[in-house]
């Protein structure tokens, strides 16, 4: 069950088939053996992502949040299998079939990259410095033996294009570039394979804020052109809010909360997510925010609180809650809570 | 105990006057102009804001209030007064200190403190942080070692950081992250600065540390009555927290007023255009208001205003030659540099 066959996304008519999950995770878990240290860590594993379970319709972008050490970045690098996770199913719709994509061998595993690109958060460390523009956009296509020569050029030269870059700008080296830029660059590299889902790793985050807004249009209007479907990871709640259509909240691991956009800002389940909210500041003075701030800190995932990960920090904490771990539950539709009060606390 | 920059008693006396500030940095290619001409002051118990994007020259500034610019920057004019209390009409001016003289090294870290976006490159790998608090404690004011031990204990304590009377004897490398960051507020604060300068406290820390430190700090600012000044790229940060903001924009400042007219009325269009970029966490916008363009280049010689390129506004043949607009003050207390206001 690893090979499979070339399929062309761009241009597919959407229909129920092609459209609804893209991309199904279910249950994925990523361990790390641990030592014990006398910072309190026990010996044993850490688990980075646990027990996941998420999908993505085509032409949706799912926004994974969370704070650090909460498991998105783990996430995304297991879905390329950029890491090779412990355990849990990644199927990748194909058409009409679905790919299991932990089962793919090297071979196809290498023929799959050209459906699901990254995007790096670090303009800077994410371009070789000494590949020119041209060199940079063009290795995925000479990786795959796409094109070559003369159509090589032109291909680049398209891409740069798209991405709103002069092409005159081919022979140059990144430093000549502002981060903006380099973004851009970076952009045009993962759409050089035409592929159907782009992981964007905190795509716009080391950017300046006025470079934020051209970075996100362009990937709007991108997915807009090309059917794009994204996975967009970030922790900056107000662009999460402006470009996704579904989130998936993660905190220490676990998924806290899954919703749609609207419905998550407009009414979060988890204790978390609603303090998460509450947290950002706001641009705006006139705003009142009653809340106290969340004290405690995001647990060490070698040193994990027994229970719901979440209470030694929650307002709401109980015995219950310190000794028996929530399960994810699908309180609505589309509406998923891993907390034993969803529904039942004044958030 | 949380306090409302816009209700807090504010005095209209100086504590920092910054007047024609030029910072150059003397390099290969060429001349960069860092800070081009800056002034602005910041009030005795104020939150003054600094806010620009990279490139600006606003940590620039701040280093220079500090006297800490990296070589080859050098402070080429300017005068940055700091004034005692409300009797004091002259002040010191803290661009003239000789380096390493007694007189620059007692308002360095004793009159005014600075805390960074990066603890980790503020504290000595090497040495454990009670032993450098200690180290800022009896370098102004109290030699005794067991008293400034105290002081760093109640400072850690403070601050919030739990087991103060053991942390104080762990290294930099034992705290998390957010603990790192109150230890480097402890030790600023240690010696009761009379300002704190904040260069990006927060950027570097997880939205739910940001809230808690800018509350810690809101806190301490109230029962110690400093002031602040607070530069940062977020204007999330400088809505919650400020009194006064300065927009900075290529070395210069472009625009400064209250916060509530910033937000309100911003005036200059740079500001404008930045308000209208940013995706707010209220509603989901269409396609975001971009501005185009970008930062012009630090080598760059650019005509007339720096933004002109950039701005819906510009006026052909008066925005795009000659000098820039100077900084004026449009209506009361809000000041712009740009030339759509200069019939008025």
């Amino acid at each position: 069950m690893g090979r499979f066959v070339t399929c062309h996304y761009i241009g597919t008519p959407l229909n129920a088939e092609t459209t609804h999950n893209l991309l199904t995770v279910t249950g994925l878990t990523k361990e790390y053996p641990a030592r014990a240290t006398f910072f309190g860590r026990k010996a044993g594993v850490v688990r980075a992502v646990d027990d996941v379970s998420f999908h993505i319709d085509r032409g949706e972008s799912l926004g994974l949040v969370g704070e650090s050490g909460c498991g998105k970045t783990t996430t995304a690098r297991c879905v390329l299998r950029a890491v090779e996770p412990t355990a849990g199913q990644i199927l990748f719709r194909d058409g009409e079939r679905d790919v299991d994509v932990r089962a793919l061998d090297r071979n196809a595993l290498r023929e799959f990259r050209k459906y699901m690109q990254l995007i790096f958060q670090d303009p800077y460390s994410s371009l070789n410095p000494r590949m020119t523009v041209l060199e940079i956009i063009a290795e995925p296509l000479i990786v795959h033996g796409v094109s070559r020569g003369r159509e090589l050029k032109d291909r680049v030269r398209d891409l740069m294009k798209q991405v709103g870059l002069d092409e005159r700008y081919l022979n140059r080296y990144p430093h000549a570039f502002s981060g903006g830029q380099r973004q851009r660059i970076g952009i045009a590299r993962a759409l050089a394979l035409n592929p159907a889902l782009i992981v964007a790793d905190e795509a716009v985050s080391a950017l300046d804020v006025s470079m934020q807004a051209q970075i996100l249009n362009l990937l709007e209007e991108l997915q807009d052109e090309f059917g794009l479907t994204y996975l967009f990871i970030a922790h900056d709640l107000s662009v999460v809010r402006h470009f996704t259509t579904r989130v998936v909240v993660m905190y220490a691991g676990r998924v806290a909360e899954s919703a749609a956009t609207e419905e998550l800002f407009a009414n979060p389940l988890h204790p978390y997510t609603a303090a998460l909210l509450a947290s950002a500041p706001r641009p705006d003075p006139g705003h009142q925010e009653a809340h106290v701030p969340l004290s405690g800190e995001v647990p060490d995932p070698g040193n994990m609180p027994g229970g719901c990960p979440f209470h030694p920090r929650c307002p709401f904490a109980t015995d219950r809650c310190k000794s028996e771990r929530p399960e994810v539950r699908e309180i609505r539709p589309g509406r998923q809570v891993s907390c034993h009060f969803a529904g039942e606390l004044e958030l | 105990m949380k306090t409302d920059p816009q209700t807090t008693q504010v005095q209209t006396s100086p504590i920092l006057t910054v007047e024609d500030l030029h910072v150059h940095f003397q390099l290969d290619q060429g001349v960069v102009r860092a800070v081009d001409g800056i002034s602005f002051q910041v009030n005795q118990g104020e939150v003054a804001g600094l806010i620009g994007e990279s490139g600006c020259g606003k940590s620039v500034t701040a280093q220079a209030v500090m006297r800490i610019v990296p070589k080859p920057g050098k402070i080429v004019e300017g005068r940055i007064l700091l004034y005692e209390g409300e009797d004091d009409a002259e002040g010191v001016d803290v661009a003239k200190l000789p380096r390493n003289s007694p007189e620059l090294r007692s308002v360095r870290g004793g009159d005014i403190s600075m805390i960074f976006q990066e603890p980790m490159t503020t504290f000595s790998p090497v040495h454990t942080v009670g032993n450098q608090i200690m180290e800022a404690i009896r370098g102004h004011g109290e030699p005794d070692k067991e008293r400034a031990r105290k002081i760093a204990v109640d400072m850690l304590d403070r601050v919030g950081i739990p087991r103060a009377d053991e942390r104080v004897d762990a290294f930099a490398f034992q705290l998390s992250g957010g603990m790192r960051q109150r230890a480097m507020i402890a030790m600023a604060l240690a010696t009761r600065p009379r300002m704190l300068i904040a260069d990006e406290p927060t950027t570097a820390l997880d939205v739910t540390m940001q809230a808690q430190i800018l509350a810690l700090m809101k806190d301490l600012q109230a029962e110690f009555g400093m002031a602040i000044l607070m530069i940062t790229h977020d204007l999330g940060v400088i809505a919650e927290s400020c009194h006064r903001v300065s927009v900075m924009y290529w070395g210069k400042i472009v625009e400064s007023t209250t916060v509530k007219e910033l937000f309100a009325k911003p005036l200059h269009p740079y500001t404008q255009a930045l308000l209208e970029s940013i995706p707010r966490m209220e509603k989901r916008e269409g396609k975001l208001k971009m501005i185009r363009g970008s930062v012009p280049e630090p080598f760059a010689k650019v005509p007339g205003c720096p933004f002109h390129a950039r701005c819906d506004h510009a006026i052909k043949g008066k925005c795009d030659v000659g000098a820039p607009p100077e900084l004026r003050e449009i209506q009361p207390d809000h000041w712009a540099a740009c030339w759509l206001y200069e019939s008025e």
